[in-house]
C-alpha cells in the first residue's frame, strides 16, 4: 500500500516535470489512431472500391511504419524515466526498500504515465478524427462530407499496440532496476573506461562506412531495365548500413583527431564541448543515425508524394488529351461522328491520322507485351497543329524510328538508350522519344512509332490499317449524352469495325494517388517532428549526467555564459550531424526517384530539406533552452 | 609591505539561516593575505573553515564585514567584474579533485586558460611546464579515471595554477590522499610558493600538511584564536603546530 502512495507521489511530482514527454507520447497515439481510422471511417468509401482499397493498403503500410517508430519512440521515452528513477535509487535504498520494490514502485509509476499519455491521446484522437480526415481530403482536393463518427476498432487497434510496446518498455525497465547493483548507482562519479575508441576500429568502420554508403548512392542512381527495383531496395538497405557505420566510425575518428590535436582544440569553448562530444559519442551515436535515417525516410517520403502528384496531374491531363476517340477501318469516321457530337457541344478540336497495326515488332530491353503500331511522320506534324501540341520531332530517316511513349506513375526502366525496334525482320534505331499525348487515350494502349512517311507505305502490307479520329468536346457537362449518342457507331463486323474511347472529364478513379500524396506530407511531418524530439528527449538525457559535471565548472570558475556557449556548440553540432548526411543522402535518394518518375523534383528537394532545417533549428533551441535549464 | 596585499578581510561575519533562526558561523575575522603567503588554517570541524576559504574565493558572500580582493571589494563589484576576478585572479583546489572525467589531464589542466582565449601554442606550453613540476609529464595523456588520487590532486593544482593566479584557495586539499601522495603535493605547492608563483591560502585539519606553510591560524568557534609562524624548520614548526592542537583539546580530523 505505501509503496503504491510512494509511486503515485512520485507520478504527480513527475507529471509537471515530463509534460512534454507524456504530451509527445499521446501526440504517437493521436497520429496512429487517426492513421487506423481511415480505414474503418466509411468517408473514403465515396471514392469507390478501388480506390478505397488502394488507400486502406497505404494506411496499413503507413500504420507498420508508424508502428515501428512508436517502438523507438516509447524505448527513448521509458528510457528517460528510467534514468532519473536510478538516479534516485539511492535515495530509496536507504530507506530500506529492495530493488524489486523500486522496480514494482518504477513499474506502477511507468505505467500511470503511460496511461495518463493513453487515455490523453486517444480522446484527442477521436476529438481531432473529424478534421484529421476534413485536412486531408481538402489538401488531396476531394469533396466528401464528413460525418463525426467513432468505431471502437480503431481505438481497439491503438490499444493493443501501444499498451503492448508500452508493457515491454515497462517490463525491461523493471529487470534493468531489479539487475542493477546499487553501488554502482550511488557512486556519484561513474567511471567510463571508454571514453575512446581504438582508432583503427574507428578507421576501418569509416572506410567499410564510406564504401558502403557510396555504394548505397551508385545503386540508387544507376540507369538500369528489370533490376532497378533490386538495386533501390539494395540502396536503401547499403545506405541504412552505410549511415550506421559512419556515425560509429568517421565521426567519432573526426571528433577524436580534433581532440589530439591542442591547437584547434584549445580554442573558444571547443575544449568542453569537443570532450563531451566523445565522451558521450559511443552512446549517442545510433541516435544521431536513427536520426538521420528517419529524416532521409521522410524527406523520401515527401518527394514521392510529390513527384506521384505531379505525374498523376500530368496522366490525367494525357489521358483528357481527347474525350472520344474512335478506331476503326472506315476512312470517313470522324465525319459519321462530328454532327453528333456538335448536337449536344461544341468541339474544341478535333484530329486524324492514319495509324498502321503491326504483328511482328520486336523491341530491345523491353519486355512490353502489347500490340504496336506506327503512324507516319507527317500525319503527326498535321495533328500537332491540329490539337495545338508542340512539335520538336526531327524526321526519321528510312532506318529510324520515334517512340511515341506514355507516361508511367512510376516506371522502373531507367536506362533508355540504344534501344533498337525489329519491324518485320527489318532494324530500326529509336533516334528520340516523345510523350507529347498525339493520340491521347489510345497512346497509353498500344506501342506507337513515329516512321518515315515513305516508310509507312512500305510497311502497309505487314499490318492493319486503321483510321483514328480523335475529339475535345468543350462543354464536359454533355458527355453522357454524347456518350450514349455515340454509342451507334460502335461496331464490329467483316465489313466496319470501328471502337469507340470515351474519357469522362470528371472521373475520380485515380483520387487515391491524390490521398497518397497528402498521406506522404503528413508522413514527412510527423517523422521530421518525431526525429526532433527524438533528439530532445536524448539530449535532455544527457543533461541530467551533466549535472555534476557542471557544478565542477562552476567551483573551477568557469562563468555560465562560457557554459551555456559550450552546451549549444555541443547541441548544434548534435543536430548539425544527421542533418549534413540526410542532406547528402536525400540528393541520392530524390535523384533516383526523378529518374523513376520522370519529374524533375529540384524545388521539392530544396523545401524539404529547408522545412528540415527549420524544424530542427526549432528542437535545437528548445533542447539547448532545456538543456541550460537543468545544468547551469 | 602593503602594496604586496592580495586579500585583505575586515570583521567578517557571516550567518547562516533565516530571520527566525540564524548561526552564526564567523564572529569577525581580521585577515591579509599578502603576495608571498603560505597560510594554513586550522580547526576543529564545523569551526567555519570552508565558510571562510568559501567567502575569500568568492563562491559565498559575507553577511557583514568587508573582502577586498585584488583591491577590489567583492561585495560591491558586479557580477561581471566578479567572474572575471574568479577566472583571472583566484586559483581552486578542492577536497574531491574535481576533474572533469570527460577529458585527459592535460586537457583538464589546460581548460581554464583556453576557455580565456589564450592562443593555443601557449595553452600547451603552460601546461607541459607545470606537468612538469607536479611530476605529471608522463600522465598528461590519461583519462581522469586511469591517475591515482595523488596523481588527480596535483593534476587540479596545475589547472589552478595555469592562469597565474595571485592566489591559490585549497579546502583541504590532501584531504582525500594517502600520507605520501600528501606529502608529494605539499612538497610542490611549497615549490610553487617559494618561487614567488602564487600566495596560498589553505585549509586542513592535518598538522603535518600544515607544517609546510609559512603561518598557521587556528580557527575555533568561528574566531581566529591564535598564529603560528614558521621559524627554524619544518619539523620544529610541526611540533609547535601539534602542541596548540593539543592545547586546544583534541585533534581536528575529520568533518
Ligand atoms: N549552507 C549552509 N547553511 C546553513 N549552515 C551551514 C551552511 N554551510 C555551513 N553551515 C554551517 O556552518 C558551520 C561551519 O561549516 P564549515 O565552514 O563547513 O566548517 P568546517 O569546514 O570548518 O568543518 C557548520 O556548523 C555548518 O553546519
Ligand atoms: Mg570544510
Amino acid at each position: 500500500m505505501r509503496l503504491m502512495q510512494l509511486a503515485f507521489l512520485n507520478f504527480k511530482n513527475n507529471l509537471k516535470n515530463y509534460l512534454s514527454l507524456v504530451l509527445s507520447l499521446s501526440f504517437t497515439i493521436l497520429i496512429f489512431f487517426n492513421f487506423q481510422n481511415i480505414i474503418y471511417s466509411d468517408s473514403f468509401e465515396v471514392l469507390g472500391t478501388q480506390n478505397k482499397d488502394y488507400i486502406d493498403i497505404i494506411v496499413r503500410v503507413i500504420s507498420f511504419v508508424l508502428g515501428c517508430f512508436m517502438f523507438f519512440f516509447l524505448w527513448y521515452s521509458t528510457n528517460v524515466f528510467l534514468t532519473k528513477r536510478k538516479k534516485e535509487i539511492g535515495i530509496y535504498v536507504f530507506m530500506g526498500l529492495t530493488n524489486q520494490k523500486i522496480g514494482k514502485m518504477y513499474m506502477i509509476e511507468t505505467s500511470l504515465i503511460g496511461i495518463t499519455a493513453f487515455v490523453l491521446g486517444i480522446f484527442s484522437g477521436i476529438a481531432t478524427a473529424a478534421l484529421f480526415q476534413m485536412i486531408l481530403l481538402a489538401v488531396s482536393d476531394i469533396a466528401v462530407e464528413i460525418r463525426f463518427q467513432v468505431r471502437i476498432e480503431p481505438v481497439f487497434i491503438t490499444a493493443v499496440v501501444y499498451l503492448a510496446m508500452y508493457l515491454i518498455f515497462v517490463i525491461k525497465g523493471y529487470c534493468n532496476i531489479v539487475k542493477s547493483s546499487v553501488l554502482s548507482m550511488i557512486s556519484a562519479s561513474r567511471q567510463n573506461e571508454y571514453v575512446r575508441q581504438s582508432t583503427p576500429v574507428l578507421l576501418l568502420k569509416a572506410a567499410l562506412g564510406a564504401c558502403i554508403l557510396g555504394g548505397g548512392y551508385y545503386l540508387a542512381v544507376k540507369e538500369g531495365g528489370q533490376e532497378v527495383m533490386g538495386n533501390v531496395m539494395a540502396a536503401v538497405v547499403l545506405v541504412t548500413a552505410g549511415v550506421y557505420l559512419l556515425f560509429g566510425g568517421l565521426i567519432p575518428y573526426v571528433f577524436q583527431s580534433v581532440a589530439r590535436n591542442k591547437k584547434i582544440l584549445y580554442r573558444g569553448q571547443r575544449n568542453l564541448w569537443v570532450n563531451s562530444m566523445i565522451f558521450r559519442m559511443k552512446k549517442n551515436y545510433r541516435t544521431y543515425a536513427i536520426v538521420c535515417v528517419l529524416t532521409l525516410c521522410s524527406v523520401t517520403a515527401l518527394a514521392t508524394g510529390f513527384a506521384m502528384k505531379i505525374r498523376h496531374d500530368n496522366m490525367v491531363q494525357f489521358e483528357n488529351t481527347y474525350t472520344f476517340q474512335f478506331l476503326s477501318d472506315q476512312p470517313d469516321i470522324g465525319n459519321q461522328a462530328q454532327p453528333l457530337i456538335e448536337k449536344y457541344s461544341e468541339i474544341s478540336y478535333r484530329s486524324d491520322i492514319p495509324v498502321l497495326f503491326l504483328d511482328n515488332v520486336n523491341v530491345s530491353n523491353r519486355s512490353f507485351a502489347g500490340s504496336y503500331a506506327v503512324v507516319p511522320y507527317s500525319g503527326v506534324m498535321r495533328l500537332a497543329e491540329q490539337v495545338g501540341l508542340s512539335f520538336e520531332l526531327k524526321e526519321p530517316g528510312m532506318d529510324e524510328v520515334i517512340e511515341a511513349g506514355h507516361l508511367y506513375l512510376l516506371s522502373l526502366l531507367t536506362d533508355r538508350s540504344d534501344i533498337t525496334v525489329t519491324i518485320n525482320g527489318k532494324e530500326y534505331r529509336q533516334i528520340q522519344e516523345t510523350s507529347e499525348p498525339y493520340l491521347g487515350y489510345l497512346q497509353e494502349q498500344a506501342g506507337y512509332y513515329i516512321v518515315n512517311d515513305a516508310e509507312f507505305e512500305a510497311m502497309q502490307p505487314f499490318g492493319q490499317s486503321l483510321y483514328t479520329s480523335n475529339f475535345k468536346i468543350s462543354d464536359a457537362d454533355m458527355f453522357e449524352a454524347v456518350r450514349d449518342e455515340l454509342n451507334v457507331l460502335s461496331s464490329n463486323t467483316e465489313e466496319n469495325y470501328t471502337a469507340r474511347v470515351a474519357v469522362d472529364p470528371k472521373s475520380n478513379d485515380t483520387d487515391w494517388v491524390k490521398v497518397f500524396y497528402t498521406l506522404c506530407i503528413f508522413l514527412f511531418l510527423v517523422f521530421i517532428l518525431a526525429s526532433g524530439s527524438i533528439m530532445f528527449m536524448k539530449l535532455y538525457n544527457d543533461s541530467f549526467e551533466e549535472r555534476p559535471r557542471a557544478l565542477v565548472m562552476k567551483k573551477i570558475g568557469i562563468d555560465s555564459g562560457t557554459l551555456g556557449r559550450s552546451i549549444a556548440a555541443e547541441l548544434g553540432m548534435a543536430y548539425i550531424l544527421p542533418f549534413a548526411v540526410m542532406t547528402v543522402s536525400s540528393y541520392f535518394s530524390v535523384h533516383a526517384l526523378e529518374k523513376m518518375m520522370h519529374t524533375s523534383l529540384f524545388s521539392v528537394r530544396i523545401v524539404s530539406v529547408l522545412i528540415v532545417f527549420a524544424i530542427f533549428f526549432f528542437f535545437y533551441l528548445i533542447s539547448v533552452a532545456a538543456y541550460r535549464k537543468n545544468v547551469c | 609591505m602593503n602594496e604586496n596585499k592580495v586579500a585583505e578581510v575586515k570583521n567578517l561575519i557571516k550567518n547562516y539561516g533565516t530571520r527566525d533562526f540564524t548561526a552564526t558561523v564567523l564572529k569577525g575575522i581580521d585577515l591579509t593575505i599578502c603576495c608571498n603567503d603560505f597560510i594554513a588554517v586550522m580547526g576543529p570541524s564545523g569551526s567555519g573553515k570552508t565558510t571562510l576559504l568559501n567567502i575569500l574565493s568568492t563562491i559565498d558572500k559575507p553577511t557583514h564585514g568587508s573582502v577586498m580582493l585584488d583591491g577590489h571589494d567583492i561585495t560591491k563589484i558586479s557580477n561581471q567584474d566578479l567572474s572575471k576576478l574568479r577566472r583571472d585572479k583566484i586559483g581552486l583546489i578542492f577536497q574531491d579533485y574535481n576533474l572533469l572525467d570527460t577529458m585527459t589531464l592535460q586537457d583538464n589542466i589546460a581548460l581554464p586558460l583556453s576557455l580565456n582565449g589564450v592562443a593555443s601554442r601557449v595553452c600547451m606550453q603552460k601546461t607541459e611546464e607545470l606537468a612538469g613540476l607536479f611530476g605529471l609529464s608522463d600522465h598528461l595523456k590519461k583519462y581522469p579515471y586511469q591517475l591515482s588520487g595523488g596523481q588527480k590532486q596535483r593534476g587540479a593544482a596545475c589547472r589552478a595554477l595555469i592562469t597565474d593566479p595571485q592566489i591559490i584557495f585549497a579546502d583541504e586539499p590532501t584531504g582525500a590522499l594517502d600520507s605520501r601522495s600528501g606529502k608529494e603535493l605539499m612538497r610542490c605547492l611549497k615549490e610553487v610558493n617559494d618561487s614567488g608563483r602564487a600566495a596560498i591560502f589553505m585549509v586542513t585539519h592535518d598538522p603535518y600538511c600544515a607544517s609546510y606553510a609559512k603561518d598557521v591560524y587556528i580557527l575555533s568557534d568561528g574566531m581566529m584564536k591564535c598564529r603560528l609562524s614558521r621559524g627554524s624548520g619544518r619539523k620544529e614548526f610541526f611540533d609547535r603546530i601539534m602542541d596548540a592542537q593539543i592545547s586546544m583539546g583534541g585533534d581536528f580530523s575529520c568533518d
